[in-house]
């Protein structure tokens, strides 16, 4: 990854964790002051409502006021009280109850027996528990009915005026979807009303699961009924107001902040459960809208900052990339490379001293090739010198001697004179050989790749070393090669070349005779050829210096052996190292590429 | 003295007043209003102003001949033979014959008739059967036999109600069905010349218009006689004729006569004597009243239900249906019965109304006419369970009562007086044997 492209995501990324952080904060602060304003909402219809619930209660309490204090219901609770006689009230509480609006009206007798009833009028003559009911206040009631069925009502209780003992009237509404529809709603809100149909005798804790056929609303069935199951499942087990967001599909819009308020009878049982639901239809439309803004801008924001970046990572990084660019010309040789130099900040101040590095560099290289130049040469004409000087001595001694014995006679002469010749013949082959290899050196050609396995190289080598010579000492040479193939990419002629130098070498280091092991393997994706020799081997400063051209350890070496084998090995894209030590013979090891399979 | 022609011209003028008074006069239409409709049976009030039976039942419950002259048994009650008034005419001129009779008795009787065949002969209608039918004629004075015109002599089917009785159909609008006087009516023409009679009219609104004078004669259903007597007013009412009974079905768990037993028991007919019907009528437990039978009060009518605990034995008796024939007290009796029994293990289920069916239906019957043995069987007849009672000796009525009832088909409770409330220019209204009221003797005050 280059400097501008991590400028670039530097920048983007701190200005986009930036934006999204303030985003986030922005957006969770709204969320908090809308589900607060929701609430606030939801607690204020609620507060409405049970306002108007108990205006409901109040309005059925001071119905059932009204009746009692009817002088035609004082009359009758006289009539009723002297006479013992309820049959000619029987139908008493039905013309009461229609006249004052009520679905639920009995008139008891002061023993708790019904006298009338107008809900169930054949339930004359039964007691009536609710009867009891000292309280003031009206109350929840679950009322049987005649078809079996049972409705929950809001009663009250009051005895009628003046009848002692006391005739009671106990009267009420019915709660159902006329009672719901009933109720003042707000825009957008929702009531319903759970109430199981045998609820009473339950106690809410143990009563049966939710089933949305006992929810109603006021049109009938609630939408999304089963949604609130949770709701009011925890109402009535708890006995207390719950509320909670319900979502009543997948959609956000379709959710409602719902209250669940318990309603419960004299004795503290759930009776049923009353759901105040407000749509959050235009909250979250309004959230949605700011939220939609509010990613706007987030991404606005971050478009231009990458666009900033750009611009900024390329004008911070331009003289950098510049600098990068010089020094890779520089370090693959092209020395004059130089940077441009724009106004005065430590870019530019390095990019000055690069340019003035440059300069000087180029000044002290060409110095330094000059003097490496002299150095060559001197050390050329000293090796020159050092090798020609060694067989010019016997020549000058032999041509000295061959005209010293012109004076003897013809016999010794002869002698003389072909001992000379043969000696002078010997030595300008030496001369010749030593010219020969120097001119070796200096025409080291070019490797031409092919294709071949590194074991037939080795066992190349190998068939010419093997038979040895009669006259010198006993060198064995034996191989070790791996059964894989070894391919590679190599000129077979330097190749065996570098391998017989290296061979040769080890036949030098023992003049006493041994062997010379050729080894070949695999080595992950390189092919190592190792050649081992079991003479005296070499110090540690010996084979730090080995590879350096015209240095020998043999009397007679010109030392420019394994500096062809180095620059054999190093054509092939490879590496040559030496292990050895006083006494254990030494080991040349080759690591060249593998060639792919 | 001339204080004695005073006196004397004020005797005069008083007995005139008086002669006055106590003869009807011809005219006038009478005003009634029913709660119900005028044709249904058994007690629907424009049947017995239009049409006539072979035979019919005076105010006493004797039985009295109508369009049949005389008529005598053969064959140990086996073949009864009618003899045909002679010279009476449907209302639309046709002559009453034999066959008309015959096809009028095909028509309101096609299947499980209390006779195997009815024919015509001359002037006879002679009714045969495999078992004895000891109570025919008196049967044959019921409201289901009454005769009406089939078919007129042209083959055509009357447009409205042809009959023989004292007045004839005019018309239906909005409500009220109105009769003129059929002037050549074989008993003789009845005073009103039309009755107009306003159906399916709240008994309260009838009271009102009673009030105001708007109609003549109103129905006071047994409930409300107190309330009426109390209300002053003009109430005539019949003896307790109408028997309340709670009809069983034999199916079901309803097929074990100890189930049936059970709800027998468990009725409360107190409740249902002294609340719900305002203490009219009398409670019973046998299908004849006392008066008629003198044997009534062996049936024990006290509630029992440990009984009934004990003979329905906890027998998950399921759901069951009641239904009861009529409005308002028949309702609450029925609900309060399913209460009654709801406390002895039962649950019952009042049946929605028009439902075919019902487990337990609360019913009415008519108990009309002197003979025991007729009345009863009349009461079989009704309760679709005929069979011929030909027991005469009250120690054999009883101990066929007692069989019947031991079947527990049929739950006897209350017998219940009819009434009707008269206005104040009605004269001469009185009560047939049925209850209802004989309008065609009736005349009005204030016609000319």
């Amino acid at each position: 990854m280059s400097l501008r492209q991590k400028l670039l995501l530097l920048f983007s990324l701190t200005v986009a964790a930036a934006v999204a952080a303030v985003s986030w904060t922005v957006l969770l602060r709204v969320r908090q002051i809308f589900e607060q304003r929701d609430k606030d909402e939801t607690a204020l219809f609620v507060s409405q409502f049970q306002r108007e619930f108990q205006h409901r209660s109040a309005d059925v309490a001071a119905a059932i006021d009204r009746i009692a204090g009817q002088e035609r219901v004082r009359n009758m609770a006289f009539e009723l009280v002297q006479s013992g006689d309820t049959a000619p009230f029987l139908n008493e509480a039905q013309t009461l109850a229609q006249d004052a609006r009520l679905d639920f009206l009995e008139i008891i007798e002061p023993d708790g027996n019904i006298v009338s009833s107008a809900q169930w009028p054949a339930r004359f003559g039964y007691q009536e528990p609710a009867a009891k009911e000292e309280a003031a206040q009206p109350f929840l009631k679950r009322e049987e009915l005649p078809d079996g069925s049972s409705a929950l009502g809001l009663f009250s209780v009051r005895a009628i005026h003046g009848s002692e003992p006391a005739v009671k009237l106990i009267g009420g509404v019915r709660m159902d979807r006329t009672f719901l529809a009933d109720l003042p709603v707000a825009p957008g809100m929702q009531m319903g009303l759970y109430s199981e149909a045998h609820g009473e005798q339950a106690d809410s804790t143990n009563s049966s699961g939710f089933d949305a056929k006992n929810f109603v609303g006021p049109e009938g069935a609630v939408p999304g009924g089963a949604k609130y199951a949770g709701l009011i499942d925890s109402a009535r087990k708890r006995g207390q107001q719950t509320s909670g967001i319900l979502y009543l599909t997948s959609r956000r819009e379709e959710s409602v902040a719902a209250t669940a308020i318990p309603l419960k009878n004299s004795a503290g049982n759930v009776l049923a459960v009353l759901t105040v639901a407000i749509s959050r239809n235009a909250l979250v439309a309004e959230q949605q809208q700011i939220r939609t803004i509010a990613y706007g801008v987030a991404g606005g924001g971050i478009l231009l900052a990458i666009i900033f970046s750009l611009w900024i990572a390329a004008r911070v990084s331009r003289p950098v990339e510049e600098l990068a660019h010089a020094a890779e010309a520089v370090a693959s040789g092209q020395w004059d490379a130089r940077v441009p130099v724009r106004g005065s900040d430590e870019v530019s101040v390095l990019a000055e001293s690069f340019n003035h590095m440059t300069e000087q560099l180029e000044t002290q290289r060409e110095s330094l090739v000059q003097s490496e130049r002299v150095a060559a040469w001197r050390e050329l004409a000293r090796r020159l010198a050092h090798e020609l000087k060694n067989p010019l001595f016997p020549l000058q001694l032999t041509v000295e001697n061959l005209a010293r014995a012109r004076q003897l006679p013809a016999a010794e002469f002869d002698e003389v004179f072909n001992e000379s010749t043969h000696t002078l013949s010997m030595e300008i082959g030496n001369l010749k050989k030593i010219i020969g290899r120097f001119s070796d050196f200096s025409k080291m050609p070019k490797p031409e790749l092919e294709r071949i396995d590194a074991r037939d190289a080795v066992l190349r080598v190998r068939g010419l070393y093997a038979a040895g010579t009669e006259d010198g000492p006993t060198v064995d040479v034996v191989t070790e090669l791996e059964s894989a193939p070894m391919p590679m990419m190599a000129d077979p002629e330097l190749l065996h070349r570098a391998l017989s130098n290296l061979v040769l070498n080890a036949k030098d280091a023992m003049p006493d005779g041994g062997t010379v092991t050729i080894a070949a393997r695999n080595r992950e994706n390189k092919i190592e050829i190792r050649v081992s020799d079991t003479g005296q081997g070499m110090t540690p400063e010996e084979c730090e210096r080995l590879f350096t051209p015209y240095y020998t350890t043999k009397q007679h070496g010109t030392g420019l052996g394994l500096a062809i084998v180095q620059s054999v090995v190093a054509d092939h894209a490879g590496t040559i190292s030496v292990e050895s030590g006083e006494g254990q013979g030494a080991t040349f090891v080759i690591a060249l590429p593998r060639a792919d399979a | 003295m001339l204080r004695r022609l005073a006196i004397s011209f004020a005797i005069v003028i008083a007995a005139t007043g008086a002669s006055a008074r106590t003869r009807p006069h011809y005219g006038g239409t009478v005003h009634v209003e029913i709660a119900g409709d005028a044709w249904e049976r058994p007690a629907g009030l424009a049947r017995r102003l239009v049409y006539d039976g072979l035979t019919q039942m005076d105010a006493s419950g004797a039985l009295r001949p109508a369009l049949a002259l005389t008529w005598e048994q053969d064959n140990n009650f086996h073949r009864w033979q009618f003899r045909l008034r002679p010279g009476v005419r449907f209302q639309d001129g046709t002559a009453v014959t034999s066959v008309n009779i015959v096809s009028s008795l095909t028509a309101s009787c096609s299947a499980n008739c209390p006779w195997d065949a009815v024919k015509a002969v001359g002037p006879l209608v002679i009714f045969s059967n495999a078992s004895p039918m000891p109570n025919l004629p008196a049967l044959l004075a019921s409201d289901q036999f009454l005769i009406a015109l089939t078919a007129t002599t042209e083959g055509r089917t009357p447009a409205s109600a042809v009959g023989t009785g004292p007045y004839q159909v005019n018309g239906f609008s909005n409500g009220v069905l109105t009769l003129t006087a059929n002037e050549n009516c074989w008993s003789g023409r009845p005073f009103s010349d039309g009755i107009e009679i306003r159906v399916r009219r709240a008994v309260r609104d009838q009271w009102l218009d009673l009030g105001l004078a708007r109609a003549d004669v109103v129905e006071v259903p047994a409930e409300q006689l107190r309330q009426a007597q109390q209300q002053r007013l003009s109430v005539i009412q019949s003896p307790a004729l109408v028997l309340l009974a709670l009809q069983l079905s034999d199916t079901g768990v309803l097929g074990n006569v100890k189930v049936r037993s059970a709800i027998a028991a468990a009725i409360d007919r107190s409740a249902l004597y002294n609340v719900i019907f305002q203490k009219q009528g009398e409670v019973t437990a046998s299908l004849l009243p006392q008066k008629m039978s003198g044997y009534s009060f062996l049936f024990p009518t006290d509630r029992d239900v440990n009984k009934a605990h004990e003979l329905r034995g906890g027998l998950a008796a399921g759901a069951l249906t009641m239904s009861a024939e009529g409005e308002g007290a028949m309702q609450l009796a029925a609900q309060r019965i399913a209460l009654n029994l709801h406390e002895a293990g039962f649950n019952v289920q009042m049946a929605t109304p028009g439902a075919q069916h019902s487990d337990l239906v609360l019913r009415q019957f008519l108990v009309s006419g002197n003979d025991c043995g007729a009345a009863m069987e009349r009461i079989l007849w009704d309760a679709g369970l005929f069979a011929p009672v030909s027991e005469q000796a009250p120690e054999d009525l009883y101990k066929r009562e007692r069989s019947i009832l031991d079947n527990h088909r049929i739950v006897p409770l209350l017998d219940l007086p009819r009434g009707y409330a008269i206005g104040a220019r009605m004269r001469d209204v009185h009560l047939r044997a049925d209850g209802s009221p004989d309008l065609s003797a009736a005349s009005l005050e204030d016609a000319r």
